[in-house]
């Protein structure tokens, strides 16, 4: 059984169903577990490319949500140009056509060994193969003042859900003439461009409707994503709202007053009227706990298939992981799901491999009707992934080509979202 | 012993083939492959829809395997214009874009994987 290429199982058990012996071969069979912890983009990809097909894998998904929001997109919601309602996926076809057990709890504790997951809610799940996808966790702590609590005065709103309702809401009680601060945090963290990205769509909002307020960005860093084509939208849409402070001019971020609504530098003290702080970051939930994470706080993995390198039939994928070249992006987790199910399809089922593909883009807005976008391969190389083709926007190009992107970008959420929830 | 039952699933199919093609036609959408084009259209859907919907993205389901090659080609080449499809085109060797062009060329509107 083993053995039996995919295709050769589907031509049977297609044949079966159709001479009526599909009941004994489906019980004769024990399949394979795959357990998928995470339903975010990662999470909910690997489980439905493990899922599809002949139906060999019996697939469980862990996640705690009754529904995902995406946190790629979600400025545009802070913006005023999407619904938050417009961001979120539920699980409901995944479990209904995909055949996916869809459990919405969370795990606990892994038992590497014995091969289980302890979910909180008592139960406990077998596993042939496991997955993790459980995107990021803040070092809070980090920076003095920052904790979980502070998340409710000076949101994140990097975890997108009613993080990103409260920065909104914030944003739209704000008065006109305040400014608005953005802590970056330093690398890697998810979404590069994003928190530019955040200014960018926040300044459209406010040259509509607080036309006076400002917008400060604190970097932990010198340089960022697409550096040039920020800065150059900037000066051309909202000419002197947004600056930018790079970690060199600041001496970097040392603490933060949530009472007071303040931001403390090296050299001096921010006071603003709305704080988005975006810590610092590492693997998400179980990652430590579990001995995936190495020092630097994100799992180490096998290039082709995702393995962790720490602990054995144990897959991560998305933003969570150690991933060479590779940004944190949901395009990533995608693209890294379907490379990961391929390879456990083969290890538990013996269906065919072939040289995996990995692909990246992400769509940046810089208004309503400029977006950016880079298009980058990687190749597993050396142990590691590396950059084997890039191409990105460019300073200068037309306001049509930009609107183009757009367009681009729209269809391609629609599409996007579809392929990962079905 | 694995062979012998792939053969005989061969056999069982050729004989249904024989005798009920339309039930056979039917049959790519109820089980999916998971051969090679099979897998490198998966990195296609992550913008693409394979279910021949299109909301901003062309659908690239059900075309002359030999357009899309040439499409493919032309992107390859940089004689067709696009930042996303030149880097695909690009890191895909000539083999997996007729793998890929083959699969994307029998799916059809509504039958997608799985």
């Amino acid at each position: 059984m083993n053995c039996w290429t995919r295709r050769q199982f589907g031509y049977l058990a297609g044949a079966a169903c159709l001479t009526g012996l599909a009941p004994r071969v489906a019980r004769s069979q024990a399949k394979s577990r795959v357990v998928v912890i995470g339903g975010g983009i990662g999470g909910a990809t690997v489980a439905r490319y493990l899922a599809a097909g002949a139906g060999m894998i019996e697939v469980t998904l862990v996640e705690p949500k009754l529904r995902y929001a995406t946190c790629f997109f979600s400025s545009l919601y802070l913006a005023g140009m999407r619904s938050f309602e417009s961001l979120t996926h539920g699980y409901e076809t995944l479990a209904q056509r995909y055949g996916i057990n869809v459990i919405h709890d969370a795990a606990a504790t892994i038992d590497p060994v014995a091969k289980t997951v302890a979910l909180k809610g008592g139960s406990k799940l077998p596993y042939d193969r496991l997955v993790l996808a459980p995107g990021i966790a803040f070092k809070f702590g980090a920076i003095e003042g920052y904790d979980q609590a502070a998340t409710e005065i000076m949101p994140h709103a990097w975890i997108a859900g009613p993080q990103t309702e409260l920065l909104r809401r914030q944003l739209e009680s704000m008065e006109d003439g305040g400014l608005f601060l953005i802590v970056a945090p330093p690398n890697p963290f998810r979404c590069p461009p994003g928190p530019y990205e955040r200014a960018s769509l926040v300044a459209y909002y406010f040259k509509q409707f607080k036309p006076k307020s400002k917008i400060l960005i604190l970097d932990a860093k010198d340089s960022f994503f697409e550096q040039e084509l920020f800065q150059d939208a900037w000066a051309r849409h909202y000419p002197g709202m947004i600056e930018w402070l790079p970690r060199q001019f600041t001496g970097g971020i040392k603490s933060v007053d949530v009472k007071r609504l303040s931001v403390e530098t090296v050299g001096e003290t921010f006071k603003a009227a709305v704080v988005n702080f975006i810590p610092p970051q590492m693997a998400g939930e179980l990652t430590q706990q579990a001995g995936l994470a190495d020092q630097s706080g994100w799992c180490p993995i096998e290039p082709t298939s995702f393995e962790s390198k720490l602990q054995p039939g144990i897959h991560i994928i998305g933003d969570a992981i150690n991933s060479g070249e590779m940004p944190k992006s949901a395009f990533l987790a995608n693209s890294q799901a379907k490379v990961c199910a391929f390879a456990i399809a083969a290890a538990l089922t013996g269906s065919d491999r072939f040289a995996p593909h990995l692909f990246n883009t992400c769509f940046t807005f810089l208004a309503a009707d400029d977006a950016v976008s880079d298009a980058i391969a990687f190749e597993p190389t050396e142990g590691t992934i590396k950059i084997s083709e890039i191409l990105i926007s460019q300073v200068g190009e037309d306001a049509e080509r930009r609107r183009q992107v757009v367009q681009a970008a729209n269809g391609w959420y629609a599409a996007f979202t579809h392929d990962v929830f079905g | 012993m694995t062979q012998t039952i792939a053969n005989g699933a061969r056999r069982i199919i050729a004989l249904l083939m024989a005798t009920s093609p339309f039930v056979f036609v039917a049959y790519p959408g109820a089980v999916a492959e998971n051969n090679r084009g099979a897998q490198l259209a998966a990195m296609c859907a992550s913008c693409h829809r394979l279910d021949g919907r299109d909301e901003g993205i062309p659908t690239i389901i059900g075309l002359d395997p030999k357009k899309l090659i040439e499409t493919m080609e032309a992107f390859r080449s940089g004689k067709r214009v696009s930042q996303i499809m030149n880097v695909v085109a690009r890191s895909l060797s000539t083999e997996e874009i007729a793998a890929l062009a083959e699969y994307l060329a029998v799916q059809q509107r509504g039958s997608e994987r799985p």
